[in-house]
């Protein structure tokens, strides 16, 4: 049969291959064709693998043996930061052009034990340090919605993969939004899981107290089938938690109770349109019989504050790896100490620098208190806000990002107006609790309909009631 | 807020090289993404706040060495820019009289 990708699911092209009307086989070369033809203008991709029809030939077996699984022979796409045995992972970054996975991570262990196939690795901003893919030392990825627009970041390729009916769903990695904001400008749904629920192990680190892998996909159907495989506990990871470790107590008794907190929507250089579709939507969760309440997060405004502290002074530390003696890029000075600074020189790019050394600041000695430790305390304030928040309901509500998708180059000069972007997304990096974006409506820009999202945060370990209130909005 | 010479220092102890270009504009970076994060400082933290985020705690495991396959170090040594055998290869750093 024709394999109608545009409308495909997981549990859909799962059906369709246990029947037999087509095999993984004929969907990997069906979503392979597909991304000969677009790849070219978006870049979603930085490389299709050899061994794709490999391992769906190998899914096939499985669904012949009756051993398939819900993610048996589906062709995904994974963010090149995430490592896959054999195949390159290079962060997007020069000095890791050329470097070759040595072991799995434990996302794709798992989802490589469960039969998907893996159709290729996606770009994104260089060491996922970006908003809009544009820090890729590959180049951009472009909005499938609009080309001259941003995918969004730094998992812009990924979602722009799924987007473009090249993939059926994909990896991302959300540090302070990278994987629920190019989900929103791609008209895709995107999960940041809590803290801890995915293994990080074999994912490259970038802020290791807000990193988190979660699933990018066309349905929240899908991100739920993704998130049920590649979550767990796990020895490799001493931050990953069990069911237990948050034991959740819902408001709602039939439906969950959604916060909106009003008075951090109306700030400077959010796009009405963002509003517009937000308010849309709690309207549609009020005639689905939802309680709305309105609640204060005193210290909301200060998230992004923290972020711009905590997240370098990670980033200084974990980028400290990178210095061409274990693997990737070398270049030769007349010295050791100078082959550093010569090979970190031409191998890390222009954020990624400045990320590096902002860091440096701020950790130094005489700011460490003023800066680092006022971040945390101020980090901690934030999470007891939104405790507080969860005892009177079950979700909070925002849109997913100040406005769509922005042309490519209108913020790539001025770093501050790009960090703005992750305003709404970085608070349940800060918190640890998860979040889903989902799109939204459309707003038109320049004559194209453009995607927004609408973002649900939860308690930490509460991702059902995400899929639970986010299935129904969605209408799935 | 911080001058060409600190920035000069920030980028010896990060071991990266910065042209004339760079710190030019980095300095102007610098003073615009810490004039926003300096805002933080008017904030009250006399709650017990400080140094305690969320209900983070140590995990620890025993200090055991891991037995390696031949085929997982063979992959290991292999990503190394330069080896001598089974060892990667660097340069000598004490000068010899």
């Amino acid at each position: 049969m024709k394999i109608d990708l545009a409308n495909l699911t997981i549990k859909k092209a799962h059906d369709h291959m246990v029947k037999g009307d087509f095999s993984s086989v004929d969907l990997t070369k069906a979503y392979i064709d597909e991304i000969k033809k677009k790849n070219g203008d978006v870049n979603a991709y930085l490389e299709i693998f050899e061994d794709a029809l490999e391992a769906a030939k190998k899914a096939d077996e499985l669904f012949k043996q009756g051993k398939a699984g819900p993610l048996t022979g589906i062709p995904c796409a994974v963010k090149d930061n995430i490592l896959i045995q054999g195949h390159i992972a290079s962060a997007s970054s020069k000095i890791l052009q050329e470097y070759k996975a040595t072991y799995y991570a434990t996302a794709t262990k798992k989802l490589a034990q469960a039969g998907v196939v893996f159709l290729g690795r996606t770009n994104m901003d260089e060491f996922a340090m970006g908003g809009s893919t544009e820090n890729s030392a590959f180049g951009p990825t472009r909005n499938p919605h609009d080309l001259a627009r941003v995918a969004g970041g730094s998992s812009g390729g990924s979602a722009a993969a799924v987007a473009m009916d090249g993939a059926l769903f994909s990896l991302g990695t959300d540090t302070g939004g990278s994987i629920r904001q190019p989900a929103a400008f791609c008209g895709v749904v995107g999960l940041k899981p809590t803290y801890g629920a995915v293994s990080r192990y074999g994912a490259i680190a970038m802020g290791s107290s807000l990193d988190q892998i979660g699933p990018i996909g066309k349905t929240v159907a899908d991100c739920e089938a993704v998130f049920n495989i590649i979550r767990g506990q796990d020895p490799k990871d001493g931050t990953t938690i069990t069911d237990k470790t948050y034991p959740t107590k819902r408001v709602g008794k039939k439906k969950p109770v959604i916060g909106i907190p009003r008075h951090f929507l109306g700030g400077d250089g959010i796009d009405p349109a963002a509003l517009e579709a937000f308010e849309a939507a709690i309207d549609s969760f009020k005639a689905k019989g939802y309680e709305i309440k309105e609640i204060k997060l005193p210290n909301i405004s200060y998230a992004l504050m923290v972020y711009y502290i905590v997240m370098p002074a990670e980033v200084s530390s974990n980028m400290a790896r990178f210095d061409g003696v274990k693997y990737g890029l070398h270049v030769d000075g007349k010295d050791g100490i100078e082959d550093y600074f010569k090979t970190r020189r031409a191998g890390l790019g222009r954020e990624v620098v400045r990320r590096i050394l902002l860091g440096t600041y701020v950790l130094s000695s005489g700011y460490y208190d003023a800066y680092y430790n006022r971040a945390n305390a101020v980090r901690a304030m934030i999470t007891q806000d939104f405790l507080k928040a969860f005892e009177s309901v079950d979700l909070i509500a925002t849109p997913t990002t100040p406005g769509p998708a922005f042309k490519i180059g209108d913020k790539a000069s001025d770093p501050m107006s790009m960090y703005l972007e992750d305003i709404f997304t970085v608070t349940a990096n800060i918190t640890g609790m998860p979040a889903i974006s989902i799109p939204s409506g459309t707003t038109n820009k320049d004559g194209k309909e453009l995607p927004l999202g609408l973002q649900l945060t939860a308690r930490h370990g509460d991702e059902s009631t995400l899929f639970q209130a986010g299935k129904e909005f969605a209408g799935e | 807020m911080i001058t060409v010479k600190e920035l000069e220092h920030l980028a010896v102890l990060s071991r990266i090289d910065l042209t004339e270009a760079d710190k030019q504009s980095l300095v102007k970076e610098f003073d615009s993404i810490l004039g926003y994060v300096d805002q933080l400082k008017k904030v009250d933290v006399s709650m017990d706040a400080a140094g305690r985020v969320g209900a983070v705690k140590n995990v620890m495991r025993a200090d055991e060495p891991v037995t390696v396959s031949a085929e997982d170090r063979e992959r290991l040594l292999d990503e190394a820019p330069d080896r001598e055998g089974d060892f990667i290869a660097v340069k000598k750093i004490i000068a010899q009289d």
